[in-house]
């Protein structure tokens, strides 16, 4: 691990109900994973990683970006980071079918259609998302993540409702994406395992402090 | 009651106690007889009659419910026709009806108006592109119509006339310069100082508007009612009726001959005017429509913006755009003819473009719109409430800003809501009547939608088979619309659950 990681630093504090979100973070290997209990702050970290937590304050830097430096008032929007954010309750566009949800960013026919067959979702394109369970909506939600041209994955809690096979299946596939596009994971969990599935670094988040928890290679 | 009720005038001055207590005169009278039958009232009182309690209305409205049953001994009508339909319908004793006053129509300008005219012949000219007459069913209009006939300039002015409802709304309208010149009383001219007596209809070839009076077939005081009749009548009252520009009693139509010509019963009351109950539904309708059309951009805007963002001064926004929901139609009417009439900055430079507000379809519209635009944006304000703003974050962190994803995302998932809201404002729209009568006036084919027709035919006692139409259409119309609203409120609340029901 070089001591400048893979480019992403952030030192960020976000105002919670409960607790302050104070981190002062710099990953050093590409996959990586925040564990925590609930509670902890491990959304609200992703959140402000995107652009969406306008109470974030401090800096955040990905390579020679500062996306946010709140001393000097910059703050740049989420639609300039272009992280590949999949949310925990996946928030599929209800009013779009599964090939528009997976080509909404911009993605062709042929690439949408590579995408789900990759996702097990190939027969389930032209439903709507009400038609979908937990799962294949996740799914959905990862593999339009992936079709929009992400400098880094985050993902909160991306196999909650996958069975354990189809698990390991999925977290495959994202790992192949990854290194075939050179994309960074960031993965926030409570379970171990899933972890263990797609991250080769572990760090602890518990009331609002981050800490290193060793590495699994 | 005691024996020192006087029984006719010439008992009134012998110093007789006036009678107090519970028995009072019970008087409903024309709205224009407001300012000087108290006073002659006070004349009687000083005289020694008993203490009169005026309710003062259009007669259109009095005589029906004098027949309803209204706790009257009197009655003093605008003019002898609906006096004549409630002597028919035996709601006034027959015998007892006699003139009480009398008054002259006038024409009237705005003060200021240059060269004022002279006479009839001279308002047929094109120098008057608006002249305002009270309502059809209200004695001055049909008396206004009478006059114009009679000098035979009718034909010519009848395209140029707005109808107003009451005389005092007419005179309103030209003491604000609304319209070019109206024809009223000249009581009513002479209490008005923004506007200025052209011309008065003198003459026998002229109706004479004449008040004619008469105890009701209810009264309870019988004998003084006459005696207020006689009194109202006699010397004492002539000077004070002559000091408000009114004429003493004998001057009027002689009650015997029957009515004056256009004044008969069968045409003056009824929708004779040509009130065409379809043209009211049609006109109802383009109302309604361009005023969601019109409004559409705008409530979608308000209903976004005071969901989704917080400014200083928010509440009091909101406060302005909801006003209208709970001020008086008529008020609102009133703030808006303020605002867009054509006295007003605003309101002339939209008529120097051409789009002159009151007395038109826009003006309508406009009323209609503000009246309704509370209901459209609270409506779509609460759809962007439940739209799950996390859509929109999701639309950002996949590379597509703002408006993009405004029109990709948060539009499309609000769109029933939206529509629903349109709906709400369209039915609201379509019952509009306070502010459209004040700002867009009473004008068939122009500004008379369902609910003036509904309005104008009420006071009108053969008009029955039109209102009957209209009654439908409005109620048709109206549930239909708030159906069309319950159907896409589910659709609404289907699409969030589609999400939040996993």
């Amino acid at each position: 691990m070089g001591a400048e990681g893979w480019g992403l630093h952030v030192q960020v504090r976000v105002p919670l109900d409960a607790i302050d979100l104070d981190v002062d973070w710099r990953p050093g290997r590409h996959h990586v994973a925040i564990l925590g209990p609930s509670g902890s702050g491990k959304s609200t970290l992703l959140r402000a990683l995107a652009g969406l937590e306008p109470r974030a304050e401090g800096r955040v830097t990905f390579g020679d970006e500062v996306w946010l430096d709140s001393g000097s008032g910059i703050f740049m929007p989420a639609w300039e980071r272009r992280v590949g954010w999949v949310p925990q309750d996946a928030l599929l566009f209800p009013h779009l079918s599964l090939r528009e949800n997976l080509a909404y960013a911009g993605a062709g026919r042929s690439e949408v259609e590579k995408m789900a067959e990759s996702l097990f979702l190939t027969d389930l394109l032209d439903r709507r998302p009400r038609f979908l369970s937990g799962g294949e909506r996740q799914r959905v939600a990862l593999g339009r993540a992936l079709l929009s041209a992400p400098r880094m994955l985050l993902l909160d809690e991306p196999f909650s409702a996958l069975d354990r096979p189809l698990r390991a299946q999925i977290a495959a596939m994202v790992r192949a994406f990854a290194r075939d596009t050179e994309t960074p994971i960031v993965l926030v969990s409570h379970d171990e395992h899933d972890a263990g599935l797609l991250a080769d670094e572990r760090w602890v988040l518990v009331a609002g402090r981050l800490t290193a928890n060793g590495t699994s290679a | 009651m005691g024996p020192a009720v006087p029984a006719t005038p010439t008992e009134l001055g012998s110093g007789q106690a006036p009678q107090e207590g519970p028995e009072e005169l019970v008087v409903l009278a024309a709205s224009s007889l407001q300012d000087v039958l108290p006073m002659v009232a006070r004349a009687w009182r000083t005289a020694g009659g008993g203490p009169v309690r005026f309710s003062f209305d259009a007669t259109s409205r009095l005589a029906p419910q004098i027949l309803r049953g209204a706790p009257a001994d009197v009655f003093v009508s605008a003019d002898d026709v609906w006096m004549r339909w409630l002597e028919e319908r035996g709601g006034v004793e027959g015998a007892s009806i006699r003139p009480v006053a009398t008054n002259q129509l006038v024409f009237v300008v705005p003060r200021g108006t240059s060269d004022p005219p002279e006479d009839p012949g001279s308002i047929a000219g094109a120098d008057f592109s608006r002249i305002a007459l009270a309502g059809e069913n209200v004695p001055a209009g049909r008396y206004a119509r009478a006059a114009l006939e009679s000098s035979g300039v009718w034909s010519s002015v009848e395209p140029r006339v707005v109808r107003g409802g009451s005389v005092r709304g007419t005179l309103e309208w030209v003491a604000r310069a609304e319209v070019d010149g109206g024809i009223v009383y000249r009581s009513d001219a002479l209490a008005e100082n923004r506007v200025t007596l052209a011309f008065a209809f003198e003459g026998a070839d002229y109706p004479a508007p004449t008040y004619p009076g008469a105890v009701t077939a209810r009264a309870e005081h019988r004998e003084a009612a006459e005696a207020f009749l006689d009194f109202m009548g006699g010397a004492a009252a002539a000077a004070v009726f002559s000091a408000l520009g009114f004429g003493p009693a004998g001057e009027g139509t002689d009650m015997t001959q029957g009515p004056s010509p256009g004044l008969d019963t069968s045409s003056g009351l009824a929708g004779s005017s040509g009130l065409d109950p379809w043209s009211a539904v049609r006109l109802s309708l383009i109302v309604a429509f361009s005023a969601v059309l019109l409004g559409l951009v705008p409530a979608v805007a308000m209903g976004w913006v005071l969901a989704r963002r917080d400014f200083f001064g928010k509440s009091f926004v909101s406060m302005i755009v909801m006003a209208p929901l709970v001020v008086p139609p008529v008020v609102t009417g009133f703030l808006l003819l303020s605002v867009l009439g054509r006295e007003s900055a605003l309101g002339g430079m939209l008529a120097a473009i051409g789009l002159p507000i009151p007395f038109t379809l826009l003006g309508a519209t406009l009323a209609a719109l503000v009246v309704g635009f509370p209901l459209y944006v609270m409506a779509i304000r609460a759809v962007f409430d439940t739209v799950d703003r996390r859509f929109e974050e999701v639309s950002w962190t996949l590379g597509v800003p703002k408006a993009p994803t405004f029109r990709r995302i948060s539009l499309p998932l609000a769109l029933p809501g939206i529509a629903a809201g349109a709906v709400l404002a369209f039915a609201r729209a379509l019952g509009e009547f306070g502010a459209t009568v004040v700002l867009a006036g009473n004008m068939e084919g122009e500004t008379r939608t369902i609910a003036l027709a509904v309005y104008s035919l009420l006071e009108s006692p053969s008009g029955q088979g039109a209102t009957w139409i209209l009654v439908a259409a409005s109620v048709i119309l109206s549930l239909g619309a708030l159906l069309g609203f319950e159907g896409l409120s589910r659709w609404q609340r289907r699409r969030m659950e589609d999400h939040h029901g996993r």
